[in-house]
C-alpha cells in the first residue's frame, strides 16, 4: 500500500531521516515508535506529503506520492493528530464532513455517513450532532477527530500521537476502540507514538526507530521474544517486561473454551491477558469467566494458564 | 450542554435590540432637528438664526456617511489584503514593515493626516476622502495580522492535513476564526472615521462638520451643537450595529 525506498530527509543540511526502507502492506495497524527526535512523526507526514521527502521514493497505491497533487492525496488518506485540531466555529457534524464536502459529495449521503460514524465511534447522534466542538470533553473531541479522519472512508488512515493528550483511561477506551476499528473494517493504518504499550497494545507489526533509522520492525510478539539490540530491550522496559508479555497475548487464545464457571469476575475474550492478570489480582481469584461480545459466556481463563 | 439557538443568542437579541432603539432615536432625532426652530432660538436667544439652513440635514448626513463608507470600504480591502498577505509564507518578509508602519502610523493625529493631504490633493472630498483612506487602513491592517495568528495552530495544521488548499484553509478556518479580531478593528477604524470626516469639513467637504465649522467661524453655538448631535448619533447607531455583528460571529462560542 504504502513503500518507502531509500528515502532520506534533510532540513539544512541536517539529516533527520537516513536511506529509509519501509514497505506498509494494506491492511496492516502499523506502529511506528521512538523518542522524540527520533523521526518516526516525519515520516508520517512525508507519506501525505506535509513534509517532502529529500530524496528517494514513496509510492502509494503503486505510485510515487509527487504525482498525486498534495490535497488530492490528503483527502485518500485519514490524518488525526494528537492536538485533535478541530473547527471550532463548526458543528461536530460540520466537522465530520470536512472531507466528504471536499469530495463533493451530495449532502444525504453526508448526513447517512456522520450517522455512521456517531454510531462505529459510540457517540449519541441525536447529543452531538449539532454540538460545538468546546461543549465536548478531550477524549469526546478525539473520537470527533478519528470520526472526520474515517469520513471519506479513507484507503489509509495516518494517527500522530492521537491518544497522547488523553488520560489514562480515556486512552484505553479509545485504543480498544480504534483496534475494534480496524479489525471491523480492515483500514490500513499508520500509527505514530512514544509509548510502547500503546504500540504492543495496537499494531500488527512494530517499526521501532531511532534516530531517523529504522533499529526494528516486528510483530509486538516477535518484538518482545526477540529484540533485535539493547536499545530495543531498553524501549520494551525492564521491570515491567513480563506484564509487556501479557499485553500481547489475547484471553481467548488461554481460555479453556466450554468450561464455564460461575461466581468468579468476567472478561472479554478479546481482551488482554494483562488486564486479565490485573482483574485476578484485584478480585483475589485465580478464574475469570470469559464472555463473547454479546456477554455469553463462552469458558473460563486460569491463573496457571496464562504463563503456560 | 446546551444546543439549543434561541437560549444561545440573548447577547445577539439585546445587541440588535439596542441597535433598533439607537436607530429609530436617530431618525426621530434627523426627522425633528428641521422643525427645532423654536427650541434652539428659546436656547440660544442672542442668535439671529438658531437653525443650520446652509444644506440640508438628511442630505449632510447622507454626505457623511458616504464619505465614510467609501473610505472604509477601501480601508477594508487594503488593510485586510495587505494583514493577509503577509501572514502568508510569500509575504512574510513585508510582516515586519507593516507592524512598524501600522504601529507609527496610529501615533499620528488624524488632524495631522488630513492637514498633510491638502497639499497633495488640493480641497474637496479627494483630500478628506484620501486622509480617511490612509488612517483607517492602519488598525484593520493590525488586527487583521492578530486575529490570523491568533486562531489555533492545531486546526489550520487538520484543515492542511485533511486535504484543504491554502485557500480554503483561509477562507473557511483562519477569516472566520480571526472575523471577530478583524471586526473590532474595522469598528475602531470606522469609529474613528466618522468623527475625522466631522472635520474633513475644513478642508472643503461637505459632512456633518459642515454646521460645526461654520459654527465655530460665525460664533454660532446652536450650529455646532446640531452638528455634533447628529455626528455623536451616527456613530452610536454604527458603532451598535457593529457590536451585533460581533455577536452574530461569535455565535458559536455560547452555548
Amino acid at each position: 500500500m504504502i513503500s518507502f525506498r531509500s528515502i532520506t530527509k534533510s532540513y539544512d543540511g541536517l539529516t533527520v531521516i537516513r536511506n529509509l526502507d519501509l514497505e506498509i502492506a494494506k491492511g496492516e495497524f502499523c506502529v511506528l515508535i521512538g523518542a522524540s527526535g527520533s523521526g518516526k512523526s516525519t515520516i508520517l507526514k512525508m507519506i501525505n506529503r506535509l513534509v517532502e521527502h529529500t530524496s528517494g521514493e514513496i509510492r502509494f497505491a503503486g505510485a510515487e506520492i509527487r504525482s498525486f497533487r498534495p490535497e488530492i492525496i490528503r483527502r485518500r488518506m485519514g490524518y488525526a493528530i494528537q492536538s485533535v485540531g478541530l473547527f471550532p466555529h463548526w458543528t461536530i457534524e460540520d466537522n465530520i464532513a470536512t472531507v466528504p464536502r471536499l469530495l463533493g459529495w451530495d449532502e444525504a449521503r453526508i448526513d447517512g455517513r456522520i450517522g455512521e460514524l456517531l454510531t462505529l465511534l459510540d457517540m449519541d447522534a441525536a447529543r452531538f450532532r449539532k454540538a460545538y466542538p468546546h461543549q465536548l470533553s478531550g477524549g469526546q473531541q478525539q473520537r470527533i477527530g478519528v470520526a472526520r479522519a474515517l469520513a471519506a472512508d479513507p484507503d489509509v488512515l495516518l494517527m500522530d500521537e492521537p491518544f497522547g493528550a488523553l488520560d489514562p483511561i480515556t486512552r484505553d477506551g479509545l485504543q480498544t476502540e480504534i483496534r475494534r476499528i480496524h479489525a471491523e473494517t480492515g483500514k490500513t493504518i499508520v500509527f505514530v507514538t512514544h509509548d510502547m504499550d500503546e504500540a504492543l497494545k495496537l499494531a500488527t507489526r512494530v517499526v521501532v526507530l531511532d534516530k531517523g533509522e529504522i533499529v526494528q520492525a516486528a510483530t509486538p510478539r516477535d518484538l518482545l521474544n526477540a529484540p533485535a539490540n539493547a536499545f530495543v530491550r531498553d524501549f520494551l522496559g525492564k521491570d515491567d517486561y513480563g506484564l509487556k508479555l501479557l499485553l500481547v497475548e489475547r484471553v481467548g487464545d488461554h481460555m479453556r473454551r466450554g468450561e464455564i464457571s460461575n461466581g468468579c469476575g468476567t472478561i472479554s475474550e478479546t481482551d488482554n491477558l494483562r488486564n486479565a492478570l490485573s482483574r485476578l489480582v484485584t478480585l483475589k481469584g485465580d478464574r475469570l469467566s470469559v464472555i463473547d461480545r454479546a456477554g455469553q459466556a463462552t469458558g473460563t481463563l486460569h491463573l496457571v494458564d496464562m504463563v503456560s | 450542554m446546551n444546543a439549543d439557538p434561541a437560549k444561545a443568542e440573548p447577547q445577539l437579541q439585546s445587541a440588535l435590540r439596542r441597535l433598533c432603539l439607537a436607530a429609530a432615536a436617530f431618525g426621530l432625532l434627523l426627522a425633528a432637528l428641521p422643525f427645532s426652530r423654536p427650541v434652539f432660538a428659546w436656547l440660544f436667544p442672542q442668535l439671529e438664526r438658531p437653525l443650520y439652513q446652509q444644506h440640508d440635514f438628511l442630505d449632510l448626513v447622507l454626505a457623511h456617511l458616504g464619505l465614510v463608507a467609501a473610505s472604509s470600504a477601501c480601508a477594508v480591502v487594503i488593510g485586510v489584503g495587505a494583514g493577509i498577505y503577509v501572514t502568508r509564507p510569500s509575504g512574510s518578509e513585508f510582516r515586519k514593515l507593516a507592524e512598524t508602519l501600522t504601529a507609527m502610523g496610529q501615533t499620528f493625529p488624524p488632524v495631522a493626516v488630513l492637514a498633510l493631504s491638502v497639499p497633495v490633493i488640493g480641497f474637496g472630498f479627494w483630500p478628506a476622502f484620501g486622509a480617511l483612506v490612509l488612517y483607517g487602513i492602519l488598525p484593520i491592517c493590525e488586527n487583521t495580522m492578530a486575529g490570523l495568528d491568533g486562531t489555533p495552530q492545531a486546526a489550520r495544521q487538520a484543515g492542511e492535513g485533511l486535504g484543504m488548499s491554502g485557500r480554503d484553509v483561509l477562507t473557511k478556518i483562519e477569516l472566520p476564526l480571526a472575523a471577530p479580531v478583524i471586526v473590532a478593528g474595522i469598528r475602531t477604524s470606522v469609529t474613528i472615521n466618522i468623527s475625522t470626516a466631522a472635520i474633513a469639513s475644513t478642508v472643503g467637504a461637505v459632512s456633518l462638520g459642515s454646521p460645526i465649522i461654520i459654527g465655530l467661524n460665525g460664533n454660532n453655538t446652536a450650529y455646532v451643537l446640531q452638528g455634533a448631535l447628529l455626528v455623536t448619533g451616527l456613530a452610536l447607531v454604527v458603532d451598535l450595529g457593529f457590536e451585533a455583528l460581533m455577536a452574530r460571529l461569535q455565535r458559536w462560542k455560547r452555548g
